[in-house]
């Protein structure tokens, strides 16, 4: 994978480039429909800089979004309505969460990483829905509402859209810098060759537990934005059934791009809003989907574009002389 | 208590089952095999019409069943496993669970969502120690024993077996011996396939049968594996027992905590043995 050489200028115009596209779609979708998938955005790259740079997939993310669901409605519950402090709280937790179950997790790779984060979100879910259900509505959720501050108020749609999408820009604009710094270079190493990195003289635990608090927490935050957008909270906002949407999202966008986890969260939020209403048979669709997207697709979407503008831009001086 | 026992033990025959196919090929192909839970589903459904055809002959509509599995795990294995070897084991993950989905969408075509329960098939009961316990039970963990007996025999004494268990520990040098891994990983594969689908079928009267059945016992099993040790046959079949003994005490005294506490078990495991694959 090249180095990406991020210049201010480069983010700036990347920037301008997805809040512009997000306006475009707004017509188009409906302003409650784009809102959804800036939040369902946020998420895709939360799970991407595990997956798509750090090479480590988990079957169950849902639980780092659902702590910050379940964060953001306790919170808001027993301690204070103000929407900002709830989205701290809920970052909170979620950072919390991977602070505790980090270590036991990112000592496993490949298979066991997956399954074991699918184990724990098991656990959540049981919390959530049965154990603590006096706490979390159970199956039955609870409806939140946040208190209003002059022009700041979480009912107004157009208010809300465009908080998201300033989230969504600052977490792009976050994310671009980590994933340029040496410490992004390094979780790209450690994707790579963990053992060769670790020969380097780096401690690699610290940096994956440090990836992973990230992911964890940027999960909880796109939890916290989804339940401000819906304003009630349910148990599906932690099932670990639901997992394979954030997966397939990247997978489909292009692993281990920026771009790409924005491409898909948008393609996937769209295929699931639209095409489930024409075919019937919609898992069956999405199983055959993954198949091809891992069999002949591998690089996703945004793979499959930045390569054929790479390969115009090598051929094109190639034509002048 | 003796009943909570029982009834550890009856899971715990059913979980070494169905583990025991999940154990070899993580163990042999190093791939997590999410179409295994499939299979268990499929062993179960393929029971329940073939149940009327036998006119309710339990062992003969199980044994259809368990065939039945044979074709389906072949080609599950030909187009899709067998292409995964050498990339990357995130890839194995999604295929695997793409094929799930397709599985469990076919199945809610074919027989429908909603659960179809089964009847015990000896509904017999028997007196054991001053309690009743139903003869089915006892059936399963004798059937579990025998299992785990014949694969030891197997891998000891059979020439595939002795192939199987040197690729375990290094694949490549079997492979520079002239032998085709392979074509015995595919063996292994359908054998394991096939243990799934027993598991289902022993099962499914004790429970009820559902198209999402599999997917639970898939990460239960995962568990055990885990627990056992990847590919080893005696510490799967020592963690199963274990982890369904944790199960039945839980769901003794807090129900819907059984499953959960498992996963808390196998966690614990993990802290204090890590696992590199």
């Amino acid at each position: 994978m090249p180095i990406q050489n991020s210049t201010g200028s480069r983010s700036f115009r990347d920037i301008l480039l997805i809040a512009a596209g997000f306006l475009a779609i707004m017509p188009i979708l409906g302003i409650n429909r784009t809102t959804d998938f800036i939040i369902f955005s946020i998420f895709v790259l939360a799970f991407n800089i595990l997956y798509g740079f750090m090479g480590r997939l988990s079957f169950g993310h849902m639980l780092y979004l659902g702590s910050g669901a379940y964060g953001i409605t306790l919170f808001t519950e027993h301690v204070s309505r103000n929407p900002f402090l709830a989205i701290i709280a809920s970052i909170c937790a979620g950072a919390l969460l991977g602070v505790i179950v980090g270590p036991i997790i990112i000592r496993t790779t490949g298979a066991c990483f997956a399954l074991i984060n699918l184990a724990f979100n098991q656990v959540g879910y049981f919390l959530v829905v049965v154990a603590f259900s006096k706490y979390t509505g159970g199956e039955d959720g609870m409806s939140v509402s946040f208190s209003k501050f002059g022009f700041i108020d979480f009912s107004n749609k157009p208010f809300k859209f465009g908080f998201v999408l300033l989230c969504l820009l600052g977490t792009y604009y976050l994310l671009r810098k980590f994933t340029s710094s040496p410490y992004g270079i390094l979780i790209k190493s450690i994707k790579e060759n963990e053992t060769r990195v670790k020969f380097l003289g780096y401690n690699t635990f610290n940096y994956k537990w440090i990836t992973f608090i990230i992911s964890t927490s940027l999960s909880a935050f796109a939890g916290a934005l989804s339940i401000i957008n819906y304003g009630y909270v349910t148990p599906s906002f932690i099932d670990p059934s639901r997992a394979v949407e954030v997966l397939f999202a990247a997978l489909i966008g292009g692993a281990g791009s920026l771009y790409g986890a924005i491409i898909g969260g948008v393609i996937y939020m769209a295929i699931s809003n639209y095409l489930a209403s024409y075919i019937p048979r919609w898992e069956m669709f999405l199983g055959f989907a993954l198949l091809v997207v891992v069999f002949r697709f591998r690089t996703g979407i945004w793979g499959a574009i930045s390569g054929k503008i790479k390969s115009r831009a090598k051929a094109a001086p190639v034509r002048t002389l | 208590m003796i009943n909570t026992i029982a009834y550890g033990l009856t899971i715990g025959a059913i979980l070494f089952i169905i583990s025991i196919g999940l154990s070899l090929t993580f163990g042999t192909m190093r791939i997590v095999n999410f179409a295994h839970g499939l299979v268990y589903t499929l062993g179960a459904y393929f029971l329940v019409s073939a149940l009327p055809l036998t006119g309710n002959n339990f062992i003969l509509g199980a044994l259809i069943a368990v065939l039945a599995v044979i074709p389906i795990s072949y080609v599950i294995e030909r187009f899709v496993i067998r292409k995964l070897y050498g990339i990357s084991i995130d890839y194995a993950i999604i295929a695997t669970y793409a094929v799930a989905l397709i599985g469990i969408d076919a199945i809610k075509w074919i027989w429908g969502a909603s659960p179809i329960p089964l009847s015990d098939p000896v509904g017999i009961d028997v007196s054991l120690f001053g309690i009743t316990l139903p003869l089915y039970r006892l059936i399963i963990i004798l059937l579990a024993v025998v299992v785990f007996v014949a694969l030891l025999i197997f891998f000891k004494k059979t020439m595939v077996g002795k192939i199987v268990v040197a690729a375990l520990e290094d694949k490549d040098a079997v492979r520079g011996l002239g032998i085709s891994v392979d074509k015995y990983f595919t063996y292994i594969f359908v054998i394991g396939s096939c243990l799934a689908a027993l598991g289902g079928v022993l099962y499914a009267p004790i429970t009820s049968v559902h198209p999402y059945m599999g997917m639970m016992v898939l990460l239960v099993s995962f568990a055990v594996v885990l627990v056992g040790g990847l590919g080893n046959i005696k510490g799967t079949f020592i963690s199963a027992f274990v982890l369904g003994m944790v199960m039945a005490i839980t769901g003794r005294y807090w129900g819907p905590a059984a499953e959960t506490m498992v996963f808390v078990v196998m966690g614990i495991v993990l802290i204090f043995k890590p696992i590199d694959v």
